[in-house]
């Protein structure tokens, strides 16, 4: 608890620069290209693009997908349309993930030559992820609108994309300090989230393995996420409709939570010494 | 006896020396068993009232800039404990600190909340840091546009601006032209002169003199002598010549 406090005295006054640094952030990403900011639009319609075009054309057999709900009979829906809900967090999460785990040793200015609220970096730094998310997410909306219409069930997306936030940002509370004091962490983390696109419930339905495959599926986060986003708009589905799936997350959370405090709060005074 | 307002007490430093990126990587997990390491301060007690002007004096590696760097609140000390009671200003890398897609303008502000500043109060600054950078319409463009004399400028003049209770100067410091060099010169002499607390870091003994009554000097991490400043001097002279001879 004393640890979290740390953290949070960090941002005490420090919003609205958050706010400003995540901003310049973006103009950092994204100054300098003809269509500038429409890059983080282009890059991930492309990867979506390329997907349906693997599997939909490519391969022929995915033009659906099966879904198993624990209803009487699984039914079939579009592939593109499952696919695309479910990857429009995974964008999100992997950039969270492999950039949250570098973004200390990338600002290290920050550390190394002046006083600075370091774990506010790590808060503008997603932050600014999130703002691009947010852009994706209301495209993605536009599409869910037109194609599977509207339903009150979307409103719990202000429920995922701030639990994703929040979830992401204390897990690099422990990746950053970690990543900066060794450059092997960060290329583990990045050589395995190369691969966690497979393991995770993208491109295929999590639900409907059998047991016990499928209780372990809910042990990956990130399908929590990714079929959360598909509660909100494809299956029109409560955040607690699989119980057990609420209480492995929340106890993921809890953990994350607290693993990344004692993390932070164990590397945050050395690293001026090993950056 | 006046206020105390950087107080060390019992403060030492090791940094540990990693053999190599696997050790590092080891250390994360593991509490690392036989490294070597290298003590940059050793058991360093000492206090400045506010209003002192210390000069801290050492060869290279004697730990001066790990000093700076505790008062400065950057590094942190291993064991110890460390008080300082006030905004502090430091002039050692003035280049360094800045968000490079920030204007001048922005930069002032995100400096000034670091130090816990109110936004009128950097409203009233604002202007003096301006002026006195000499940076023109460049203000309100990104700092990476700006030469690096450009950013030593805005760097000193944000530090010297903001009223600061501890002021500290590396004496290497390097701020750009002849002129603007003068300009700076004269305003640390302002500032102490107006009775802040000024830590000089040097190699000169000359400068030392001029500037602060008392100096300690570090040898090694260690304190070996706090006095008046020509009496620590001589003790320092004297071991360097004590050095050559051998």
């Amino acid at each position: 608890m004393h640890g979290f406090r740390n953290i949070l005295q960090e941002h005490k006054g420090f919003g609205k620069q958050i706010f400003l640094l995540a901003k310049n952030e973006l103009i950092k990403t994204y100054k300098g290209a003809v269509i500038g900011p429409l890059w983080a639009v282009v890059k991930p319609a492309f990867t979506v693009f390329v997907y349906w075009f693997a599997f939909s054309v490519g391969i022929k057999q995915l033009k659906s997908v099966n879904v198993n709900l624990g209803g009487p009979e699984p039914f079939s829906i579009d592939f593109f349309t499952f696919m695309f809900i479910g990857i429009i967090p995974w964008f999100f999460i992997l950039d969270s993930i492999v950039q949250g785990a570098k973004t200390l040793r990338v600002n290290r200015q920050f550390i190394t030559k002046v006083k600075f609220p370091v774990s506010t970096i790590l808060t503008y730094t997603s932050l600014s992820r999130l703002f691009v998310h947010l852009l994706l997410a209301f495209i993605l909306y536009i599409y869910v609108f037109f194609s599977i219409g509207p339903s009150l069930y979307n409103l719990q997306f202000f429920l995922y994309c701030p639990l994703m936030y929040i979830f992401f940002l204390a897990l690099s509370w422990s990746t950053a300090p970690m990543s900066a004091f060794s450059k092997d962490f960060e290329s583990l983390i990045v050589s395995v989230m190369s691969g966690v696109f497979w393991l995770s419930g993208i491109m295929y339905d999590t639900y409907s393995f059998d047991e016990p495959l499928k209780t372990v599926m809910m042990f990956n986060p990130i399908n929590f996420f990714v079929n959360g986003y598909r509660n909100c708009f494809l299956y029109h589905r409560a955040f607690f409709s699989y119980k057990t799936e609420l209480v492995i997350f929340i106890a993921e959370f809890a953990a994350v939570f607290a693993l990344g405090v004692y993390n932070y709060n164990r590397l945050r005074k050395k690293l001026p010494d090993v950056l | 006896m006046s206020e105390t307002i950087i107080s060390f007490k019992n403060v030492s430093k090791t940094y540990i020396l990693y053999k190599n990126d696997r050790e590092r990587f080891k250390a994360l997990f593991f509490k690392p068993l036989h490294m070597k390491t290298n003590r940059a301060l050793n058991d360093v007690s000492f206090e400045i009232s506010r209003g002192e002007s210390v000069g801290i004096v050492g060869d290279n590696g004697a730990g001066k800039s790990t000093l700076l760097k505790m008062i400065t609140g950057v590094a942190f000390p291993d064991e110890g404990e460390i008080i300082v009671n006030g905004k502090v200003a430091a002039l050692l890398e003035l280049t360094a600190g800045f968000s490079m897609e920030m204007t001048g303008r922005e930069n002032i502000y995100l400096k000034g909340y670091i130090l816990g500043l109110e936004d009128e109060y950097i409203k009233e600054i604002e202007e003096k840091i301006i002026d006195f950078a000499e940076l023109g319409d460049y203000i309100d463009q990104p700092v990476r546009t700006y030469s690096s004399g450009m950013k030593m400028r805005l760097g000193f003049a944000i530090n010297v601006n903001i009223e600061p209770d501890v002021l500290v100067v590396d004496e290497a410091l390097a701020v750009g032209d002849a002129s603007f060099k003068k300009k700076c010169k004269s305003k640390i002499k302002e500032i102490i002169t107006a009775g802040t607390t000024v830590l000089y870091v040097s190699h000169s003994a000359d400068s030392v003199k001029e500037i602060c009554p008392r100096a300690i000097y570090l040898r090694k991490g260690t304190v070996i002598h706090d006095g008046p400043t020509p009496e620590t001097l001589k003790i320092y002279q004297d071991y360097k010549a004590s050095q050559k001879k051998k």
